[in-house]
């Protein structure tokens, strides 16, 4: 299997070398069946690199351990769905599911786009190849994730790192390349732009909608490593400006300057320069990121090993992207020239958007300067100066609180030029929100300027939306004569960028709260023996004592801490640490208790100082204000986002068939539910036990069940029957045991518990049997998909003449298609 | 046209040099430097005061508790590994520190120790300032 993989990226490389030549041959020469055996290629190598997956995958899942890369990440004891995720739990691994990503993508890309963008075709299939051909010749020449012992195969795997089995940390890296690779279509339509010279505003349109989903997808990678870090690494915060976090953080300040200047062109057909060069710069930065994070030049936490050969083919890579993108840049500067350069006043939202565009683009560039320093200082005095996180927040606090103000301040701001009278009608309400907002902050007695000032920027920016949405209602009500709501609803499908991203800056106040929240965070580290009490905040803890238990993965220690609150006791927390039996060697896995409200989240860590015989233990323990604010932040830019992509047709086909009633009825049920949920999933119905002494199992079949099922709380990690110590566990043993009692075997077992639950959420993995094959067949399907694509593209590939019916109707579909988009460019 | 291309030019010029000013002058109380204990030992005098992420190992056996504080801890960094033979412990200087300790904190452990020398010749380690290094954080050890 190994060497069919090899092979598959051998042969990923040499089509990717084929369709990018003979792309550019086929544009250079007009033929169409040299462009169009370009596009099949291309397909071609998404088709391999999935199948190259599937092979990947089903080496993890059939535990083969002559693969280097599965015996370092995986081992006999993870659950099936590490299994599946250590495919990018390593260096080598995620580098080929990035070309996998990527292949996918622009696979995508170019089908949706032939028709339309024809022109740019050929060279947006020869820029991404490239890319691809350049991650394929380093696992090829450098870092085979298919490499093999030549020697003794190991009878076991070492098993993924106890820090990534999370399950937050097995989406992370998915949605964070996702967002990467989502950054190099745009690139590509750029370049195809650039080459040809076709720089009319066109391209821009298809770029923009890539260019949004690889943000969102960033935006999630990025909150995603945040809630890992908050939950898992334990130290009561969820962003430490670690490299590798600002490795993402790069690209989105860029992508995000981009998304806002690109309407700037769109409307008044300015900034084209500007515009190419964030696409470049974000694209560059992607790549910059990667190479920070997996070449060792920055040392950080979570960066893997050093590298020097890496280091190098990147730089060259970094340093051929750059040459070949600027040398474009200035050689088509006389077609880039905007028609009109001037601002006609600072008092409009282009120049609002530029003053955002250079506060972002700021940041990035600080950002890069300061995870770069203790490296640039070193390489310049020979000594290495590291700047630490404060340092970080002296400069982001104010930067990000420039930005929210700007989010209040661009929407308000009329383009071209805003009168003296219109300025005042329009600010004045969100300035009264501010004020009101500010005086409310200090009536609560928050005194730190930073908090203070973010809370009433957060005022301003949700004034300023709520006007949007109250105004342009208000007139769409007066012209259809139907209720506010209705109208509303109305409004978004009109212009869904623009109140689709009204949505996404309120997901933005949302995350800025939480920040702010940060402010009043408290911290305490103390030692208590059996009994003693913590004070912190409002809340008053105390140590119940501690006791160690074993899963057979892990020894886990365990503290039990009362939570009381004005005198009454309010929770019981149950903060540990694991130590995992492969990486007896390694720091110890936090279990940190969190105890989540709206308000604040109360978050316990147990340190190693721990004293089993006097039951003497130390604690740290935070309480984050608000924090939880920011993943609610997310979940409401995440729905602005998909408004502001949702197809034209789509939403207007349903606005149509819909009865003006509906659309207010829908709206008001769909608030209730989102207010309604919140509180309920708020707090967490698994409560742990750790005193709980679970009975022997009575046989070996008992013992087989405890460990194939798991806990169906919600609350904990569906832990095994064997570890879990919750109610719902017991009584999930206490069911287990009847069963065994009446005599009846393994199947009829799972059966009964089937009926019970009404499904198999209850195994720890799913019974390879029937529907559930499903999950053992995914390396299967992928394969089969992937070949089924091969066989396609190669028919394709080899057809001689291009099929001539596709010549009549796409062109219609393209004249139609670019007239309802002029037209409904107009009413933006 | 020239006017005003001119009037770009120093409107860039001037808010680069006031961002390099500021960037220049957070810089200063905002870094570290990063220094093995041999480097800092040879001329300890030119580092006292200056914040430093003190790069050594941890002499055996040298990990000393506090009675009255279980959280106070004084313990002995020198500049070479433990296993690196008799006598080639490089330069040895005595640390204190109070507060938590990762697990992996123990004798021999490589640690990077964030404080300031003291007059007296030993180093103050700041609170949460102990790191104890791990290299094989997310890559399995060669030999594993």
């Amino acid at each position: 299997m190994a060497s069919l993989g090899s092979f598959l990226l051998l042969a990923s490389f040499v089509v990717s070398a084929y369709a990018a030549s003979i792309s550019v041959v086929g544009a250079r020469r007009r033929s169409r069946r040299l462009i169009e055996s370009g596009v099949g290629a291309f397909y071609m190598v998404a088709a391999l690199m999935t199948v190259a997956s599937a092979v990947m995958i089903n080496a993890f899942l059939t535990d083969d351990y002559s693969i280097k890369y599965v015996a370092h990440y995986s081992d006999s004891v993870q659950p099936l769905f590490y299994k599946i995720t250590s495919y990018w739990g390593g260096l080598d691994g995620s580098i080929m599911f990035w070309v996998f990503l990527l292949a996918l993508f622009g696979a995508a890309a170019v089908w949706v786009n032939r028709e339309r963008e024809r022109e740019l075709i050929p060279y947006v299939v020869a820029t991404i190849s490239t890319v691809q051909m350049f991650f394929l010749y380093l696992m090829i020449v450098h870092k085979n994730p298919f490499s093999t012992f030549l020697t003794k195969v190991p009878a076991d795997g070492t098993g993924l790192n106890p820090l990534l089995q999370n399950y937050w940390m097995a989406i992370h890296p998915p949605s964070l390349y996702t967002g990467f690779v989502g950054m190099t279509i745009p690139y590509a339509f750029c370049m195809a732009a650039l080459i040809t010279g076709h720089l009319d505003d066109s391209w821009i349109r298809a770029v923009r909608r890539w260019t949004m989903i690889g943000w969102l997808f960033l935006t999630f990678g990025l909150t995603l490593g945040m809630i890992w870090a908050y939950e898992v690494l334990g130290w009561g915060g969820y962003w430490g400006w670690d490299p590798v976090e600002n490795a993402g953080l790069l690209p989105w300040f860029t992508a995000t300057a981009f998304l806002h200047s690109v309407m700037v062109q769109e409307r008044r057909s300015m900034l084209r320069v500007w515009n190419v060069s964030l696409v470049i710069i974000t694209f560059f930065l992607t790549i910059f990121g990667t190479f920070m994070t997996r070449s060792g030049v920055v040392a950080s936490v979570h960066a893997f090993g050093d590298d020097p050969m890496l280091a190098r083919l990147f730089s060259i890579f970094m340093v051929a992207i750059l040459t070949f993108s600027f040398g474009l840049v200035i050689y088509r500067l006389p077609l880039l020239k905007a028609r009109n350069n001037e601002f006609d006043s600072w008092m409009s939202r282009e120049a609002a958007f530029l003053a955002n565009n250079w506060i972002l683009l700021f940041s990035a560039m600080f950002i890069g300067f300061a995870t770069m320093f203790p490296t640039l200082s070193e390489a310049v005095t020979g000594t290495r100066l590291t700047v630490a996180t404060p340092f970080f927040n002296k400069w982001m606090i104010p930067i990000g609180l420039v930005l929210l103000f700007l989010t209040g301040v661009g929407p308000l701001l009329a383009w071209r030029k805003s009168s003296v009278r219109n300025m005042i009608d329009q600010f004045m309400w969100p300035t009264i929100a501010a004020v009101a907002g500010a005086v409310l902050v200090y009536a609560l007695g928050i005194r730190l300027w930073s908090s203070g000032l973010c809370f009433a920027l957060c005022a301003f920016v949700c004034g300023t939306i709520v006007q949007e949405y109250w105004r342009g209602g208000n007139v769409r009500r007066k012209n259809t004569g139907t209720d506010l709501l209705t109208a509303i609803v109305g409004l978004v499908g009109r212009n869904k960028r623009r109140y689709g991203g009204y949505i996404v800056h309120l997901g933005i106040v949302l995350i800025f709260l939480g920040f702010g929240g940060n402010g009043s965070k408290l911290e305490k580290t103390e030692q208590v023996k059996r009994g003693g009490e913590i004070h912190i905040g409002a809340y008053t803890l105390r140590h119940d004592g501690v006791k160690v238990s074993d899963d057979g993965q892990k020894q886990m220690t365990t503290g039990t801490v009362a939570v009381f609150k004005d005198g009454k006791q309010i929770d019981t927390m149950y903060p540990g640490r694991s130590v995992f039996r492969k990486h007896e060697n390694e720091e110890a896995r936090s279990d940190v208790a969190i105890r989540r409200t709206i308000a604040e989240d109360l978050y316990i860590v147990l340190t190693p100082d721990v004293d089993f015989g006097t039951q003497t233990v130390s604690y740290q323990v935070y309480v984050n204000p608000l924090v939880d604010w920011i993943w609610l932040g997310f979940g409401v830019l995440a729905f602005g986002t998909g408004i502001a992509l949702l197809p034209e047709r789509a939403y207007s086909f349903a606005l149509a068939k819909m009865p003006a009633e509906v659309a207010a009825t829908t709206v008001a049920v769909l608030l209730m539910l989102l207010l309604g949920a919140p509180p309920a999933s708020a707090q967490m119905p698994h409560v742990a036990n750790p005193s709980l002494a679970i009975a022997p199992a009575k046989n070996a079949l008992e013992d087989q069940l405890r460990r194939e099922m798991g806990c169906v709380c919600g609350g904990c990690a569906h832990e095994a029957l064997t570890s879990c110590t919750c109610g719902q566990a017991q009584e999930m043993r206490d069911q287990l045991r009847a069963q065994i009692d009446q005599g009846k075997t393994h199947d009829q077992i799972i059966e009964a518990f089937v009926g019970i639950y009404g499904g198999q959420q209850f195994l720890q993995a799913p019974i390879d049997r029937g529907f559930n094959r499903i999950a053992w067949l995914l390396p299967y399907v992928l394969g089969a998909t992937g070949i089924v694509g091969i066989g396609f593209a190669a028919v394709k590939w080899s057809r001689h003449d291009g099929a001539p019916r596709a010549d009549h109707a796409p062109a219609l579909d393209a004249d139609l298609n670019e007239r309802i988009d002029d037209e409904l460019r107009d009413l933006d | 046209m020239t006017h005003r291309y001119i009037k770009i030019g120093a409107t860039v010029l001037v808010i680069a040099l006031a961002f390099a000013g500021m960037v220049w002058s957070t810089l200063r109380d905002g870094t570290e430097y990063y220094k093995n204990l041999d480097e800092v030992m040879t001329n300890p005098v030119e580092w006292r005061g200056k914040q430093l992420q003190l790069h050594g190992y941890v002499v055996p056996d040298s990990i000393l508790r506090s009675r009255t504080n279980a959280l106070e801890y004084r313990f002995k960094v020198q500049n070479n590994p433990a296993k690196g033979g008799a006598g080639e412990s490089g330069a040895v200087i005595n640390a204190s520190y109070t507060g938590v300790v990762p697990d992996t904190f123990k004798g021999e452990a490589e640690v990077v120790l964030k404080g300031q020398l003291t007059p007296d010749g030993g180093f103050k380690v700041d609170p949460n300032g102990v790191m104890a290094k791990c290299p094989s954080k997310y890559e399995p050890k060669s030999g594993a």
